[in-house]
C-alpha cells in the first residue's frame, strides 16, 4: 500500500523494487509528498530538489527495466548530512560560511551510492560544522525530535536521526566525531553506526577533526544500517587514512549468543537518568538470558576521554576551518579594507558561537607555549585511552553502555551551557579516540522519549556488533518505530 | 675570500627551496608547469575545497631520496608531515604542509670550488653541510592589479624540496659556489630543472657577522625569496656591509625577516607580523607516517650520478685534461658522457678531444640554439647534445685524423665546421675536399730545396742566419703556395731548418 | 582564568573579530571549559605517543596527472574573480 511505503525497511523495499510490485519512482512520489507533510514540522532537510530526485528515480527504473540493476539499493533512496560531498549540490555545513558553496565535486561515498544505484535525497540539517550535540547550531533551521517537537533531534546528525524518525527516507548517511551519529540515533530511537576509523573513505567528508571523524550509515533498523555499510565500506586511494585493499577485512560476525559482553566499571553511576539505566539494563539482562557471559571491565582513564577529545578535536578543528577565509569559495564579507580585516570579517560573519569556541579553544591549545601542556599531553592521553579499550576488548567482544546519560532535552534547555553538553558524550567519545567501532541500537523508552543502548568493539568488528543488535531488535519491537507526525 | 674586513667574520646560511621534477602536484594529482593560463592546473584538492585529502606523490618522495643520497645524507626509517598554520591569500587551506619534525633527509654535504687564482687555475675546494632536506607544498602566485591583488593557484601545491645547510658559509663566493654546485647536482641526477627564471629555485639566505675567532654565532637576518645566484651574492654583500656598519656604529642587529630589490640593490625590511611566528605546528592528521623501504633507498641509489668533482678530478688526474676544458664538461652531466664516449673511441688523445668538445662543440652547439632560457647569466646553459650533427666516434675521428699528421690542426676547424654543417665523417670531408696534408719528406725536401734556391728569399734567409727567429715565416709562404697550402707545416718548419742550418 | 588563555591574542592568531560581549562569554564559557581539563594536566602519561598508523610506499600515489576543474569552475565559485585569477584586497606587505 503507497502510503505505508515509508514505514517499510531498505531491504524490504528492495525486494519490492527486485520483484517488480514497486517502482523507485512511486516510492520517491510516496517519500516526497511525506516530505511536503511533515518536513515544515520536523526541519529535517534544509534542501531536496525534488526534480532531480525524481529524474533519478526515472534512471534507476530504467536500468532495472534493461536489467542492469545494481544490487540491493538499486533505486533505494539515501539522505545526506550536509557535510558529505554530492557533486551539484549545496555543501553548506549548515553554516552561514559555506551557504553559497554548490560542490563540484563527488564524494567518495556518494561515488558508492551512486554505483550502488541509489537515489541521493536530498540534504540535512546538522550542528554548523558537525559542532554540536542537539542540531540548534544550525544557521539554516531548525530541526526537531519527531518524538517530541519540542526537544532536540541530538546533533551533530540531528537532521540525518531525525528524517528516518518520521519516515521521510529509509536510510541517511550521517558523520560521527564524537557521537554524532550514535547520540541522535538514541534520541530519535533509530540505529545509528560508527565505523572502524579508516573503513569509510573520508574523501568528500567536510573535516571537523581529521582523526577522529567518520561517515556512517543510519537507519531504523540493524539489517538496513548493515546494507548501507556495505555499499560504502570500500579502499580509496584519495585518503590515506582509509585502509586498503589488503587490511580491511572485517572480523566475522560469530554466533551473537555468545557474545562476551564487558559492562565498564561505573559508567552507570555517571550522571545516568533512571529510566536509561533502567532501559539499558533490561538489555544486558536479555543478552545474558541468550547465554552471553557478561562481566565487568575497567577503564581507568575513563575520565580522562572528555578532555582528551575537546583538546584534540578543537586542535584540529581550529586547522581545518582556516581554509575558510571567503577568498576562494564561500561566504565574504563586503567588508573592505585589507586581506587580513576581509578574511577576518568572513569568518566572524560566517561562524556561529559554538564553531568560534571551539576555533578558540583549538588554536589555544596548540599555541607556543601550551602545546605541549594541552595538545602533546592529549595525544598520549589518547594513546593510552585506546590501549586500555584495546585491552579489555581482547577479553571480551562488545563494551556495553547507555548511549547518551539522558534522554532528548528541550529546545533551548542547555544553550547557554556548553560545558554540560560536552560531559554527555562520555559514552561515545572513547571510540572516536580508540578508532573504534560503535553502534547504537534503540532499547526502550523514557516516558515517551527513546533510549538507546551502545555497543564498541575491537576495530573491523563490525560484523559482531550488527549481529548482536539484530539479536536484540529480533526479540524487541523497537525497529521502525515512528513517531506519529 | 671574504666579503669582510680583517676582524669581523660574516657566516651565512641558505635554505634553498627547489621545485622537484614532477608531473603531478605533491599532495593533489593536478599536472603542473611553467606556462599555463591562471587557475588551470587546480583541482579540488589543490583549492582546499571542503572534503578534500593529501596523498602523497610517490615521485616526490623518491626524487627527495635520491637528492638524499646524492649528498651523501642518511634517508631515515620513518618520516611525516606536519602542518605549519598560517593565513595568506596564496595559501588555499591557509596551513602549509611541510616537514618539521621528521624530515625525509638527514645530514650530507656539498663539495663546492671557488674561483683560482686565475681562469685557467682550479680553485680551493671546501665542504658544506647540509643540516637536512624537507618534502613540503609551494603556495599560490599573488599579483597585484590596481587598487586589488590576484591569486593565481596553479603553483599551489607543486613539489618543494626545502634544503637547508649549516652555517658553513664564509663569503659571498661561497654562497656562489655552492648554489652552482648544488644546482649542477640537482639537475645531473635528474631531482629537479632548477630553471630560476621559471621561479624553479628561491632561496632564503641567513647572514650574521661575528669578531673573527668568536665561537657564538651573531643575530641573523633573513632575506627571503631570491630567485637569482647573482641576488644571492649581491645580498651577502650588502647584509656583511650593513651588519658591520651597524655593529662598528655601536648598535645591535635586529633579527628580521628581510627582501632583496634587484633593481635598486638594496635590501628592506619586510613588514614585521606579531603573530607570523606562531604557526602551531603539529603533526598532518591526514598523512600517516610514512616508512621507507630500504629496497627503494637501494633501488634509487644505482641512479646518483658521478659527483661532478670526483668526476673533474678523475679528468685532470687520469685523463690529463686541462682544468678549464674539464671544468666545463662536467658541469653538464650529458656533455661529459658526450665526451667520454668520443675518448672511448680514441683514447690516446682525450685532452685534443676535450678542447674541441669544451671549446668548438659548444660554441656551436649553443649558436645554433639560440639564446637558450636557464640559469644566472653567467652560467652556461645547458645545451641539448640530442640535436648535434656530430656523433662522439666521429669527432674522435677528426682527432685521430690530426694526431696521425694527415691534416693539420688548422685544417681540423675547417674540417670540423663542415662535420658541424652535414653530419659527416672527417676523412670524407678530408677526401672531398682534398685536404689530405703532404707529409710527404721526399717531395717536400725538393720544394723546400726550389724556395730555397729562389733570390727572392735570399734576404729572409740571411736574417733568419743571423738570429731573426721570425724571418723564416717568409720561406713558409711560397711553399705552402707550391703545394696548394698541404704542406704540413710541422714537417715544412723541421726541413727547412734543417736545410738552412 | 586559565593561565595564559589571551581571548585576543587567539582571536587575531584565528582571524576572528569579537564584539565585547562575545569575549566576554566565550573566555567565562572557555575558562570554565579549561578547568574542567585538570584531569589532563594531572594524569600519569605514557611518554611515547602510539602512532596507530604507519603506512608504506604502496599508499603513495603514482606520479600521473589528474583531472583539473579548468579556471572557469575556479573562478565560478570565487566569491569574486578577474580575468581568471582570483581577486581579494591589495596584500599590503611585500612578501610574495
Amino acid at each position: 500500500m503507497a502510503d505505508a511505503l515509508h514505514t517499510l525497511s531498505a531491504a524490504e523495499l528492495g525486494r519490492r523494487l527486485a520483484a517488480g510490485t514497486l517502482t523507485s519512482r512511486a516510492l520517491c512520489e510516496a517519500l516526497l509528498a511525506r516530505y511536503q507533510a511533515v518536513n515544515d514540522k520536523v526541519g529535517a532537510f534544509t534542501h531536496l530538489d525534488q526534480a532531480d530526485v525524481l529524474a533519478q528515480a526515472d534512471a534507476s527504473d530504467a536500468r532495472r527495466k534493461a536489467g542492469q540493476g545494481r544490487g540491493p539499493l538499486e533505486g533505494i533512496p539515501v539522505a545526506i548530512k550536509d557535510n558529505i560531498a554530492v557533486k551539484g549540490q549545496p555543501l553548506t555545513c549548515s553554516s552561514k560560511m559555506l551557504a553559497p558553496l554548490v560542490s563540484p565535486y563527488d564524494s567518495h561515498v556518494a561515488e558508492r551510492l551512486r554505483a550502488a544505484g541509489a537515489i541521493l535525497y536530498g540534504r540535512l540539517n546538522m550542528d554548523e560544522f558537525a559542532m554540536g550535540s542537539s542540531t540548534e547550531n544550525s544557521a539554516l533551521r531548525k530541526t526537531f525530535n519527531p518524538w517530541d517537537l519540542a526537544r532536540i533531534p541530538g546533533g551533530s546528525s540531528g537532521g540525518s536521526a531525525a528524517a528516518l524518525a518520521a519516515g521521510l527516507v529509509p536510510l541517511s548517511l550521517g558523520s560521527d566525531t564524537g557521537g554524532s551519529i550514535r547520540q541522535p540515533a538514541s534520541h530519535c530511537g533509530v540505529v545509528g553506526l560508527k565505523p572502524t576509523y579508516g573503513l569509510i573513505s573520508r574523501f568528500g567528508l567536510v573535516a571537523f577533526a581529521s582523526s577522529l571523524d567518520q561517515i556512517g550509515p543510519m537507519a531504523r533498523c540493524v539489517e538496513d544500517c548493515g546494507l548501507l555499510l556495505n555499499a560504502l565500506a570500500s579502499a580509496d586511494a584519495r585518503d590515506m587514512t582509509c585502509f586498503g585493499p589488503s587490511d580491511r577485512a572485517l572480523t566475522p560476525a560469530g554466533d551473537a549468543k555468545q557474545l562476551r559482553i564487558g559492562i565498564p566499571k561505573g559508567f552507570l553511576g555517571k550522571g545516568v537518568a533512571p529510566e536509561v539505566a533502567a532501559a539499558v539494563n533490561a538489555a544486558v539482562e536479555f543478552y545474558r538470558a541468550q547465554g552471553c557471559a557478561v562481566s565487568e571491565v575497567e577503564l581507568p582513564s575513563a575520565d580522562l576521554a572528555v578532555p582528551t577529545y575537546y583538546v584534540v578535536a578543537t586542535a584540529e578543528a581550529s586547522s581545518n576551518l582556516g581554509r575558510y577565509d571567503g577568498v576562494r569559495y564561500g561566504h565574504r564579507s563586503v567588508v573592505a579594507g585589507t586581506p587580513v580585516e576581509m578574511m577576518t570579517a568572513s569568518r566572524s560573519e560566517g561562524f556561529g558561537p559554538e564553531v568560534k569556541r571551539r576555533i578558540l579553544l583549538g588554536t589555544f591549545v596548540l599555541s607556543a607555549g601550551y602545546a605541549d601542556a594541552y595538545y602533546v599531553r592529549a595525544l598520549r592521553a589518547r594513546a593510552k585511552i585506546r590501549a586500555e579499550y584495546l585491552a579489555a576488548l581482547a577479553g571480551v567482544d562488545v563494551l556495553l553502555t547507555p548511549t547518551v546519560p539522558t534522554p532528548a532535552f528541550k529546545v533551548g534547555e542547555k544553550a547557554s551551557d556548553p560545558l554540560q553538553l560536552y560531559l554527555e558524550d562520555i559514552f561515545t567519545i572513547p571510540a572516536n579516540l580508540a578508532g573504534l567501532p560503535a553502534i547504537s541500537v534503540p532499547c526502550g523508552k523514557s516516558g515517551h522519549l527513546p533510549v538507546g543502548f551502545h555497543l564498541v568493539g575491537a576495530p573491523l568488528s563490525e560484523a559482531k556488533l550488527l549481529a548482536a543488535g539484530r539479536l536484540f531488535e529480533a526479540a524487541h519491537g523497537f525497529a521502525h518505530q515512528q513517531a506519529a507526525l | 675570500m671574504s666579503n669582510a674586513p680583517s676582524g669581523w667574520e660574516v657566516v651565512i646560511g641558505l635554505e634553498v627551496h627547489v621545485q622537484l621534477h614532477t608531473r603531478a602536484k605533491v599532495f593533489a594529482s593536478s599536472p603542473w608547469g611553467f606556462g599555463k593560463e591562471p587557475n588551470e592546473q587546480v583541482d579540488p584538492v589543490v583549492l582546499g575545497l571542503p572534503g578534500t585529502l593529501p596523498v602523497v606523490n610517490r615521485e616526490a618522495v623518491e626524487k627527495s631520496i635520491l637528492f638524499g643520497l646524492v649528498v651523501g645524507a642518511s634517508v631515515p626509517e620513518h618520516c611525516s608531515w606536519d602542518r605549519k598554520n598560517y593565513f595568506y591569500p596564496d595559501n588555499p587551506k591557509n596551513y602549509q604542509l611541510t616537514q618539521k619534525d621528521f624530515p625525509v633527509v638527514v645530514g650530507g654535504q656539498v663539495e663546492i670550488e671557488l674561483p683560482g687564482a686565475s681562469r685557467n687555475v682550479m680553485g680551493e675546494h671546501k665542504f658544506i653541510r647540509i643540516h637536512h632536506a624537507h618534502l613540503e607544498e609551494d603556495v599560490g602566485k599573488l599579483s597585484h592589479a590596481g587598487s586589488g591583488s590576484l591569486v593565481d593557484y596553479n603553483r599551489a601545491g607543486v613539489p618543494l624540496l626545502e634544503i637547508v645547510t649549516e652555517p658553513d658559509l664564509r663569503s659571498s663566493a661561497e654562497a656562489e659556489a655552492f648554489l652552482r654546485s648544488l644546482v649542477a647536482m640537482l639537475t645531473q641526477a635528474g631531482v629537479a630543472d632548477c630553471d630560476m627564471e621559471k621561479g624553479q629555485l628561491r632561496c632564503d639566505c641567513n647572514v650574521s657577522i661575528r669578531r673573527r675567532g668568536a665561537e657564538k654565532l651573531g643575530t641573523r637576518t633573513e632575506t627571503k625569496n631570491l630567485n637569482s645566484i647573482s641576488s644571492v651574492r649581491d645580498t651577502v654583500i650588502y647584509e656583511t656591509a650593513r651588519q658591520i656598519r651597524e655593529l662598528e656604529a655601536g648598535r645591535s642587529i635586529t633579527q628580521e625577516t628581510r627582501g632583496w630589490n634587484a633593481e635598486l640593490a638594496r635590501g628592506y625590511v619586510l613588514r614585521d607580523k606579531e603573530d607570523a611566528h606562531d604557526y602551531r605546528y603539529f603533526p598532518d592528521p591526514d598523512i600517516p607516517t610514512l616508512k621507507i623501504s630500504r629496497e627503494t633507498v637501494t633501488r634509487l641509489a644505482q641512479q646518483v650520478p658521478e659527483n661532478l668533482y670526483d668526476r673533474q678530478r678523475r679528468y685532470v688526474e687520469k685523463l690529463g685534461l686541462p682544468y678549464t676544458a674539464a671544468s666545463v664538461l662536467v658541469h653538464d652531466r650529458a656533455l661529459a658522457e658526450w665526451f667520454e664516449q668520443a675518448a672511448a673511441a680514441h683514447p690516446t688523445n682525450p685532452s685534443g678531444i676535450a678542447n674541441l668538445v669544451a671549446n668548438d662543440l659548444l660554441r656551436d652547439l649553443a649558436a645554433s640554439a639560440g639564446a637558450a632560457g636557464g640559469f644566472d647569466e653567467s652560467t652556461p646553459a645547458p645545451v641539448s647534445l640530442a640535436s648535434c650533427p656530430i656523433k662522439p666516434a666521429q669527432l674522435a675521428g677528426l682527432v685521430k685524423l690530426t694526431d696521425d699528421g694527415v691534416i693539420s690542426k688548422q685544417q681540423a676547424k675547417e674540417v670540423f665546421a663542415e662535420m658541424f654543417k652535414t653530419g659527416q665523417d672527417a676523412a670524407a670531408i678530408v677526401d672531398a675536399k682534398g685536404l689530405r696534408q703532404n707529409s710527404d719528406t721526399g717531395e717536400l725536401e725538393k720544394i723546400v730545396q726550389e724556395v730555397i734556391a729562389d733570390p727572392a728569399v735570399a734576404k729572409s734567409i740571411a736574417e733568419y742566419r743571423a738570429g731573426n727567429e721570425k724571418a723564416i715565416n717568409a720561406l713558409k709562404g711560397p711553399i705552402m703556395k707550391r703545394t696548394q697550402g698541404k704542406a704540413n707545416p710541422g714537417l715544412i718548419d723541421q726541413l727547412l731548418r734543417k736545410a738552412l742550418g | 582564568m586559565a593561565e595564559g588563555f589571551d581571548i585576543d591574542h587567539l582571536a587575531k592568531l584565528a582571524r576572528l573579530s569579537l564584539t565585547a560581549e562575545e569575549k566576554a562569554l566565550y573566555s567565562a564559557q572557555l575558562n570554565q571549559i579549561l578547568g574542567h581539563f585538570q584531569a589532563l594536566a594531572d594524569a600519569d602519561l605514557p611518554a611515547t605517543i602510539d602512532d596507530a598508523r604507519v603506512v608504506d610506499e604502496a599508499a603513495l600515489r603514482s606520479d600521473e596527472p589528474g583531472p583539473v576543474l579548468g579556471a572557469e569552475a575556479v573562478t565560478r565559485i570565487a566569491p569574486a574573480s578577474h580575468d581568471g585569477q582570483i581577486s581579494v584586497p591589495r596584500v599590503v606587505d611585500d612578501e610574495s
